[in-house]
């Protein structure tokens, strides 16, 4: 059990320009936390962590684990465990001495071992399958064997390189369950990288989002998804992705096509002390809604729906300052309009929409 | 199998002229070396077209296979010439894995002007062996090769290398040894770069130190490749005529006598030309081989099974 620090750390990878792969990272970890980073591929996620386990150079700044400065400990001094996306299973080992080599390397002795990888093994249902080789595992089995082999070692923090990605859907849904149903069991900080924004969603106790080596925000789930701090997360999180558009600015509010969106004297004076003529215009599309043909709504052109069941995606295009830009809209999955339809589209709750500066994506306070 | 004929004629067909030439180039050379052990032909009994003389040799039974297996000197010392050759196999094939491994080990790290490297330490492979072979003799010459010369300078004596001594045995083994490293190395560095940097990565924050790392990682990963080049070194150097003769011969030195090199020595030399003989230790040199590679792979695959 131990807290974890990144205080200002960044990697340099050589090259003309030199490439910041991780920026500056700023981040403090809670002792028992599930922290997930997430960012799109090239966001410096994954080097993130491989400083953290030691099998990067932290170039400037430094790292801490349990208030212990550990930048210049090697990996096996830094007593973390962690699962690669490929799982890098020992392929000559069994199940049992996959799980068991770190105690081993460590001097343990072989009753104690045996224990331990017992346990693990039981906890992840893989008794059956000690005495296997990882080659005669399927996909899921061989990520659980990787998952025991970072239990066993009980170490201060768990490092996980996205190790779900390598799974089927239904299976990887399970999986993200259970792993996080485990760490909650262990209470062991957890630091899990993933460029998936639904699994950053439901396993992180905090979610850092991250892009092009700099740290956007670092939140719990609900947070980014209500207050975004800047465009970039706006888009990012959520599925499907928030509708932003640049939009003209007047004296009440935001003007799409038709439809004025109307915002709180406080946005609208914080636009005007900034000078904005425009603003980046965020609302997801569950926050809009099918409008009746009597009400101020903006003309929107279906161009596909996707039927989900009990809700409906519709996108269509709406013009704004005559061009066509694309919208989604959340609609009831049993009545949803047609492909080609004309239909009205307003704003659910305008206290639920966000306001980004137009160029450096910030966040507006509304 | 009528039926099997007429429906797939033109595989026969196809396949035809592969097992004319091998039974041409190998079947029947095969078949006429086992008779010809159980004759007494050489020089004198053979047909000689040039003096029409016809061929007078006859049929002998195990007569020189007894004769060779009864390990009299006169018929090439048989089971001390095998043990000499298993020497000179082991000694080649330990030292050439040994060697090989650690260059691999050494090409297979980032490093500044790592082509170069690789194509110098293939470089002994690309010459052809008679070349390497007369280069080494020269440098073995005790009064005036560059060895002795280093040797000398240090104060350290100046051996006959190539004289009729045990050292000529170790003179030859280095020449072979420098032959085959390249292949050896070739060969483990493509094992070692089959094998995933993330096992190590996973190893180190297992906490392995790089023993560990090696002898847990490396040497398992290269397990395939090792076998097979381990098995085709050992079948090579058993058989390695060329490096003996052309380092130690024309003239026949007993302390570097092997197998092959004894058949050559009873086949060409001698006013005998003893053929009979020749042909007998070249099929006792293949049974030996079929036996240990017989041997070898069954432990490889019940080590499989175990490991």
């Amino acid at each position: 059990m131990a807290e974890v620090a990144y205080v200002s750390a960044s990697r340099v990878f050589a090259g003309n320009p030199p490439v910041r792969a991780v920026d500056q990272l700023e981040l403090d970890v809670a002792d028992g936390e599930f922290l997930v980073l997430v960012g799109p591929s090239g966001s410096g996620k994954s080097t993130a962590l491989r400083m953290l386990a030691g099998l990067e150079d932290v170039d400037e700044g430094a790292i801490k684990i349990g208030g212990k400065d550990v930048t210049n400990v090697p990996p096996k001094g830094r007593d973390i465990a962690m699962v690669f996306q490929s799982y890098a299973l020992y392929p000559h080992m069994t199940v049992a001495e996959n799980m068991g080599f770190a105690l081993k390397l460590r001097g343990t002795s072989k009753q104690e071992i045996k224990d331990k990888v017992a346990e693990a093994a039981k906890m992840l249902d893989l008794t059956k399958y000690l005495d296997r080789k990882p080659k005669a595992l399927s996909g899921g089995q061989r990520q659980r064997v990787a998952m025991g082999r970072a239990i066993v070692r009980e170490p201060s923090v768990f490092l996980m390189d996205e190790p779900l990605s390598n799974l089927d859907a239904k299976l990887r849904v399970e999986t993200r369950a259970n792993i996080a149903a485990l760490q909650q069991r262990l209470g062991t900080t957890t630091i899990y990288v993933t460029h998936d924004q639904v699994e950053a969603m439901t396993m992180g106790d905090r979610v850092a989002v991250l892009k092009d080596g700099l740290l956007q925000q670092c939140a719990s789930p609900r947070e980014l998804y209500d207050r975004p701090a800047n465009a970039f997360v706006a888009g990012f999180i959520g599925s499907p992705a928030m509708n932003l558009k640049t939009v003209p600015l007047t004296a009440e509010g935001a003007l799409l096509d038709g439809l004025t969106v109307p915002l709180t004297r406080s946005a609208l004076d914080k636009a005007s002390t900034e000078g904005l003529k425009e603003v980046t215009f965020g609302v997801r599309p569950e926050t809009l809604r099918l409008a009746g043909a009597d009400e101020e709504g903006m003309e929107l052109t279906v161009e596909l729906v996707e039927e989900l069941g009990a809700d409906a995606y519709v996108y269509g295009s709406v013009r704004i300052g005559g061009v066509p830009e694309r919208f989604i809209v959340r609609v009831d999955g049993r009545t949803p309009p047609a492909f080609g339809q004309n239909v009205k589209v307003a704003v659910r709750d305008t206290s639920e929409v966000h306001l980004f500066h137009p160029e450096s994506g910030a966040r507006l306070e509304v | 199998m009528r039926r099997s004929i007429e429906r797939h004629w033109y595989a026969y067909a196809m396949v035809a002229p592969v097992v004319v030439v091998l039974a041409v180039l190998v079947l029947y050379p095969l078949a006429q070396g086992v008779w010809f052990t159980l004759t007494d032909i050489n020089e004198s009994t053979i047909a000689n077209p040039v003096l029409d003389r016809p061929a007078t040799y006859s049929f002998v039974g195990l007569r020189n296979y007894l004769n060779v297996l009864s390990g009299d000197p006169s018929f090439g010392s048989f089971w001390s010439t095998l043990l000499r050759t298993i020497i000179w196999t082991g000694s080649c094939v330990v030292l050439t894995y040994g060697v090989g491994l650690g260059l691999a080990l050494l090409l297979n790290r980032p490093m500044r002007a790592r082509a170069l490297y690789r194509v110098l330490l293939i470089l002994p492979w690309a010459v052809p062996v008679f070349i390497s072979a007369f280069a080494w003799k020269f440098m073995f010459n005790s009064q005036f090769g560059v060895i002795n010369q280093v040797l000398g300078a240090f104060g350290l004596g100046q051996p006959v290398w190539l004289g009729q001594t045990d050292l000529a045995l170790v003179a030859v083994v280095i020449v072979n040894v420098w032959v085959g490293v390249p292949f050896m190395m070739l060969a483990l560095l493509g094992g070692l770069q089959s094998i995933p940097a993330d096992l190590y990565e996973a190893a180190e924050v297992d906490g392995a130190t790089p023993w560990q790392r090696f002898r847990d990682i490396t040497l398992p990963g290269l397990r395939s490749v090792s076998s097979t080049v381990v098995l085709l070194g050992i079948i090579w150097t058993f058989n390695m005529f060329p490096v003996i003769y052309l380092v130690t011969g024309p003239a026949a030195n007993p302390n570097t006598r092997i197998l092959v090199t004894y058949a050559f020595e009873r086949f060409f030399s001698g006013a005998s030309r003893d053929y009979a003989v020749a042909s007998t230790y070249g099929v006792l040199i293949l049974s030996v081989l079929l036996v240990f590679a017989a041997f070898y792979r069954r432990a490889l695959r019940r080590q499989e099974a175990f490991a």
